[in-house]
């Protein structure tokens, strides 16, 4: 009789213990910069927003400048606790699906400009931030057209990332070239790039393992004979008119340059960061990068050693001459959000002077606020960058593909193209094929997506 | 005092095997969340689109839409080509097996220089080999050197899958080592050396003793690689070349990856899941209807 009662009560402890262990919740990971003052009164509501956060790869120095900041707002607001979890590009957007389909996760989220937002808001994962901070704050947040949709900004801007042609000027001076008229037009050019590679130079270097250089070249070159984004967006609607050349022709010219060995030796076994590296170690003497390179190759090769110019044109379509500067990477309030009022407020402080002061004095990029004052930009490269950014249109045409057809179609037809395994032909098989998925997969997306266009 | 009435013999060989279950249900009720709940939602997401707020019920379109999907087909190639990889780990595993069973010098050693890579992490494998394998990567620089012209490793359609296998190939051979190694060394000694006395030569040993001897081990080994090959090589593909270039190194995982979390068509990537799961499971039957023979032939 003992051991009966021993066995019952074993197996009902045992049973008890592992219901406990499968019940209990666990911490959401992530660091916590806390930081509020010791001893300071606390109002009757304690709130704690979590913020999914990623800008490091565009501006390094931007996940130092978010800790900081969050312990400034702790200081300033003792009640609030906000728990920064950094992500990562690779899984930035497949954990923000993952957190939208459950309806769980961060009160702030980021995802890319535009289609990644605007998808997320037609899914119901974002609540408006046009109706959390007031008209008055957002006028002076740059580029907040790239997240509008029926009459309201979705998602805040952060920092703007453009994305210029740097050159060597010394690489430029060693192939006859003149280091203070870089190339305009895509014949001078192509003429640029014939007299570097003739001086044994390398003209551009960049790494396309990722697909991400061909996501660029997209942007830069891809946008030459469009006339608004509204042609491209009936574009993929359509599927079949990406056939045009319109939108695809330009995958022509990238060809040539791929064939006449204009990009380094082994641009397809490089990710877009490897790729990078090839310019301030001296080996090539053209790449496009972001901003935050940039200052950075300031620094390491000195100011007078480097120049930028805009993708050179060949393009007869009114965006032809427009610049590509975009916000990168967006801001928003999650609809799930208890604290939305609250997380508002936090996104508005990060657009606060002092802050914007702090974030181009750690990271070197622009802020995205006309506030921000350039007489601080010191240098005279990065100051015709801000003038470059700042005037006149902006477009970062991958801003306007749905991202499925981004990287099934994109992202896929650059590779084939840049490493040598297919022709223009086949890069437009490939985006004709995405934009049929996409139709396919995402009837209530079409919907939304036919929509946008309209208005 | 009540008489306890004694347990008939029938009841009490009914209630006796309860205990065991009894301790193991805990578990097996956190299995069938874990395991069954998820299995069973995927197969119900084969059949339905998701799309955004809304969710509907398509049968059997998301199949009917991966047959026609062109990266599917290559996706499935890949794995297909991946296959090639076992019986090339079949016969170099025998024969490492075979060499440190001979009991070479510093035999402890090359064990466990040859299990080391099974222990590492893929990712982390797939990481050092997406760095040796670049263009003007270590492994290009040596061949350089010795006068042979490199290869674009990764960057080549033709190339990016023999790299890829090249490297599961490295990584999952101690395995195989290891576990002929150990059904080797119970192989009763008297065999050899009756084979010995009998004039049989190197190769007549391990062909009529070894490898007959070995038989459940390496079918064993055949089945694991061959599941091995067709569901856990995601790592090697993500790290090493994100399925590029363009979709040329994409397998079956990577598909059903990109589908689930960076294409949200959950319904497609469910459905590839279910395919699958069910390739995999024909192949553990098989599996076990194979042992089963072969044990029934033995006695």
């Amino acid at each position: 009789m003992f051991n009966r009662f021993w066995r019952i009560g074993t197996a009902a402890l045992l049973s008890a213990a592992l219901l406990l262990a499968g019940c209990t919740s666990s911490k959401p990971s992530g660091s916590n910069a806390q930081g509020g003052g010791e001893g300071a009164a606390k109002p009757a509501e304690n709130v704690k927003l979590t913020l999914w956060y990623w800008a490091e790869s565009d501006a390094p120095g931007a996940n130092d400048w978010m800790k900081e900041t969050i312990q400034k707002y702790q200081q300033a607001h003792p009640n609030v606790q906000v728990d920064l979890v950094i992500q990562s590009t690779d899984t930035l957007a497949a954990t923000f699906q993952a957190a939208a389909a459950a309806k769980s996760g961060p009160d702030i989220a980021m995802q890319w400009a535009t289609m990644p937002v605007l998808s997320q808001v037609w899914a119901g994962a974002v609540a408006p931030l046009s109706d959390y901070v007031p008209q008055d704050e957002l006028k002076h947040w740059l580029n907040l057209n790239e997240n509008e949709y029926q009459g309201k900004q979705w998602a805040g801007s952060l920092y703007l990332i453009g994305v210029p042609l740097v050159y060597n000027k010394d690489l430029f001076k060693k192939a006859g070239l003149d280091p203070e008229k870089p190339p305009q037009t895509w014949e001078d050019f192509e003429k640029a790039l014939a007299a570097l590679k003739a001086k044994g130079i390398t003209p551009i270097g960049m790494g396309n393992k990722d697909g991400y250089t061909g996501a660029w070249m997209f942007s830069n070159l891809g946008i030459q004979e469009l006339d608004s984004t509204d042609e491209l967006k009936q574009a993929v609607l359509s599927g079949q008119d990406l056939g045009n050349p319109k939108f695809t022709g330009w995958y022509q010219r990238l060809n040539d340059l791929v064939k006449k060995g204009y990009f380094n030796n082994d641009v397809a076994s490089l990710d877009l960061t490897q790729g990078w590296k090839l310019f301030p170690s001296g080996k090539v003497a053209m790449s496009w990068t972001t901003d935050g390179n940039l200052s950075q190759w300031i620094k390491d090769m000195g100011e007078d050693k480097i120049g930028i110019m805009k993708t050179p044109v060949f393009g007869k379509g009114k965006l032809s001459q427009v610049f590509n500067a975009t916000q990168s990477i967006s801001l928003f309030l999650t609809s799930w959000s208890p604290h939305k009022e609250e997380a508002a407020k936090f996104i508005q402080y990060l657009h606060d002077g002092e802050r914007l002061q702090a974030w181009y004095n750690r990271t070197g990029v622009f802020p995205a606020d006309d506030r921000f004052d350039p007489n601080n930009i010191k240098s005279p490269v990065l100051r015709r960058l801000w003038d470059l950014e700042t005037h006149g249109s902006q477009v970062w045409l991958e801003n306007y593909i749905p991202p499925d057809i981004d990287g099934n179609g994109d992202l896929a037809a650059g590779q084939v193209i840049l490493s040598k395994n297919g022709g223009p032909a086949d890069a437009v098989g490939i985006w004709k094929r995405a934009a049929e998925a996409w139709k396919l997969q995402h009837p209530d997306e079409v919907d939304n997506y036919k929509n946008w266009v309209t208005k | 005092m009540p008489v306890k009435q004694p347990i008939s013999p029938g009841r009490r060989r009914f209630r006796q095997p309860l205990w065991p279950y009894l301790f193991a249900l805990p578990m097996v009720l956190w299995l069938l969340a874990v395991f069954g709940y998820p299995m069973v939602k995927v197969v119900q997401y084969s059949f339905q689109v998701v799309g955004g707020k809304t969710v509907r019920w398509v049968g059997l379109a998301n199949y009917r839409f991966i047959l026609r999907d062109p990266i599917f087909w290559k996706s499935l190639s890949n794995n297909a080509f991946l296959l090639l990889a076992v019986p090339i780990l079949l016969a170099l595993s025998l024969l490492f097996a075979i060499l440190l069973f001979e009991r070479i010098r510093g035999w402890r050693f090359y064990r466990a220089v040859v299990f080391l890579p099974y222990v590492l992490a893929p990712t982390a494998v797939g990481l050092a080999f997406g760095y040796m394998y670049q263009y003007n990567g270590v492994l290009n620089t040596l061949l350089r050197h010795l006068g042979v012209a490199g290869a674009d490793w990764l960057g080549k359609a033709s190339l990016v899958m023999p790299s890829v296998m090249s490297v599961i190939i490295w990584q999952q051979l101690g395995f195989g080592v290891v576990l002929f190694l150990a059904r080797l060394m119970s192989v009763p000694a008297e065999l050899y050396e009756a084979a010995r006395i009998d004039g049989a030569n190197w190769w007549q040993e391990h062909r009529h003793i070894t490898i007959p001897q070995l038989r459940l081990a390496i079918e064993f080994f055949a089945v694991v690689e061959v599941i091995t090959m067709l569901s856990w090589v995601f790592n090697y593909v993500y790290v090493m070349t994100a399925g590029g270039p363009g979709f040329a190194s994409h397998v079956l995982e990577y598909y059903i990856y990109k589908n689930a979390f960076a294409f949200r068509a959950m319904g497609v990537a469910s459905a590839v899941a279910v395919m699958l799961l069910a390739v995999t499971m024909v192949l553990v039957v098989f599996y076990f209807r194979l042992r089963n023979a072969s044990q029934a032939a033995e006695e």
